[in-house]
């Protein structure tokens, strides 16, 4: 079963299937509504990058990839877990070639997203300031951990779909997202606190 | 009753957990507080996660993404799009002649078996062989551990052919997506860093046997087939007669009981 909870961005079923014959091999497929994936693309590149600057670059280069490769999406299949895919891939491999430029930023490391990730300091507005919790709260996760529990929990995903989107086993997926909700329970309750800057902890 | 574990903790409070689990987690977390508190913390930090991100879906589109999805920026892409559009006009000229196979593709299409696979296979072969770090999640050293977890996500019990004989050795695996399932990869290389994946993919029930079918994709080689159980692709950049030797080699394995290692 497909998260079919947004409609949106689910395509029509099957329209391939009602052309004749010579529709079958390279003609125009129905295109993937790619424009109707930006919002979710963007939230998603922004909890990958922590940067809405760097965000939107990754989605562009994501459309570009998805535009390139449209002939590949399956009909009828979930567009989005298609285009998480691609954007996963291009995420990762920016990350690889970045930290081969910086030659001592480890990939898997639990502080990796520390630097990189930019809140703003000043909520704008009252609406946001929920958002900003959010994103300061996940900013403290490995992007590994970042990744699945936002597509478990946000996207409402199912598991199996996940580890597609991925390319990891359902058991990554599970030990991750246990991993990142217990660290963000930890990291909630001692926000709770309202002098924990100050306190030590022994 | 059952022990419970973190991973059904888990499915519960995400609504991910199979049926049959469903009357034994309820039960253990009637009986136990401490497990339903668990429960109810994950459903609040869902909660509020959701609550926090949704707002970012009410941010308007730059005009800069819309123009990216509705048409690449870069005039390079453009360009080469309309070539790839004028091959396929072509090769769907010379396809006309091909009548048989060509109606027997689009009866594969209606039957849910994608005559994308073999174009799928490509693009896959390019984006994971090209990979010099990583092209497999798991290594050859842990075959077994691989073919057990691939053969697991594909509900079909899978193993990797033995190349050795003409000079390509197992690299390793890992689990792709495929169209609407899941799709076993096992990569080999030969001492040339030649690169060649074999996908399997269990195909639904009721589709045609298949003899086996050549594709060139981006310039990427694919044979393919389907026997009664599964689609295969084998994908590399050889020429077509190196590809099918090796193609026979991988069909006459996986029809042969395995023998015990």
């Amino acid at each position: 079963m497909l998260t079919a909870v947004n409609g949106a961005l689910v395509p029509p079923a099957k329209a391939r299937v009602a052309g004749p014959p010579t529709m079958s091999v390279d003609a125009p497929l129905p295109h993937p509504d790619l424009v109707a994936a930006i919002p979710r693309l963007r939230r998603y590149a922004r909890v990958l990058t922590g940067d809405s600057a760097r965000a939107d670059d990754l989605v562009q280069e994501t459309l570009a990839r998805g535009w390139e490769k449209r002939r590949l999406w399956a009909a009828g299949t979930d567009l989005r877990a298609w285009l998480f895919t691609i954007m996963h891939n291009v995420f990762v491999n920016q990350r690889a070639l970045a930290a081969r430029d910086a030659q001592n930023v480890s990939l898997d490391g639990d502080g990796e997203g520390g630097a990189a990730w930019q809140v703003p300091v000043r909520a704008p507005q009252q609406a946001h300031v929920e958002l900003q919790e959010v994103l300061r709260e996940l900013s403290r996760l490995p992007a590994e951990q970042r990744e699945v529990l936002v597509l478990a929990a946000v996207e409402e995903m199912r598991y199996e779909e996940i580890a597609e989107v991925l390319s990891i086993p359902v058991g990554t997926v599970m030990s991750r997202l246990s991993r990142a909700r217990a660290k963000l329970r930890r990291s909630m309750a001692s926000e709770s606190d309202p002098v924990t800057p100050l306190k030590i902890v022994r | 009753m059952s022990a419970i574990s973190d991973d059904d903790i888990q499915a519960f409070a995400d609504r991910q957990l199979p049926a049959d689990r469903r009357a034994a987690v309820e039960q253990a977390l009637a009986a136990d507080p401490a497990l339903a508190a668990r429960v109810r913390d994950i459903e609040r930090q869902n909660a509020w996660l959701r609550d926090g991100l949704d707002t970012l879906l009410a941010e308007p589109s730059p005009q800069r993404l819309v123009d990216a999805a509705r048409m690449p920026h870069r005039p390079i892409r453009a360009w080469q799009w309309l070539a790839a559009s004028s091959v396929a006009a072509i090769a769907t000229l010379v396809l006309g002649f091909g009548g048989g196979w060509y109606w027997r593709d689009a009866q594969l299409e209606i039957a849910g078996m994608p005559t994308t696979f073999a174009r799928q296979a490509a693009f896959t072969h390019a984006l994971y062989a090209s990979d010099v770090n990583r092209p497999v999640e798991m290594w050859a050293p842990e075959e077994k551990r691989l073919v057990t977890w691939l053969s697991k996500r594909l509900d079909y019990p899978l193993h990797a052919p033995d190349l050795n004989s003409v000079g390509y050795s197992l690299v390793g695996g890992r689990l792709v997506a495929g169209n609407e399932r899941p799709t076993a990869l096992f990569m080999y290389e030969n001492g040339a860093k030649q690169r060649l994946t074999l996908q399997a993919r269990k195909q639904p029930p009721g589709t045609e046997e298949t003899a086996f079918r050549y594709a060139v994709e981006d310039g990427i080689g694919v044979y393919y087939w389907i026997d009664d159980r599964c689609a295969y692709a084998l994908s590399g950049q050889l020429d077509k007669a190196q590809l099918l030797a090796i193609g026979r080699l991988v069909y006459a394995q996986l029809n042969t009981p395995e023998t015990p290692k």
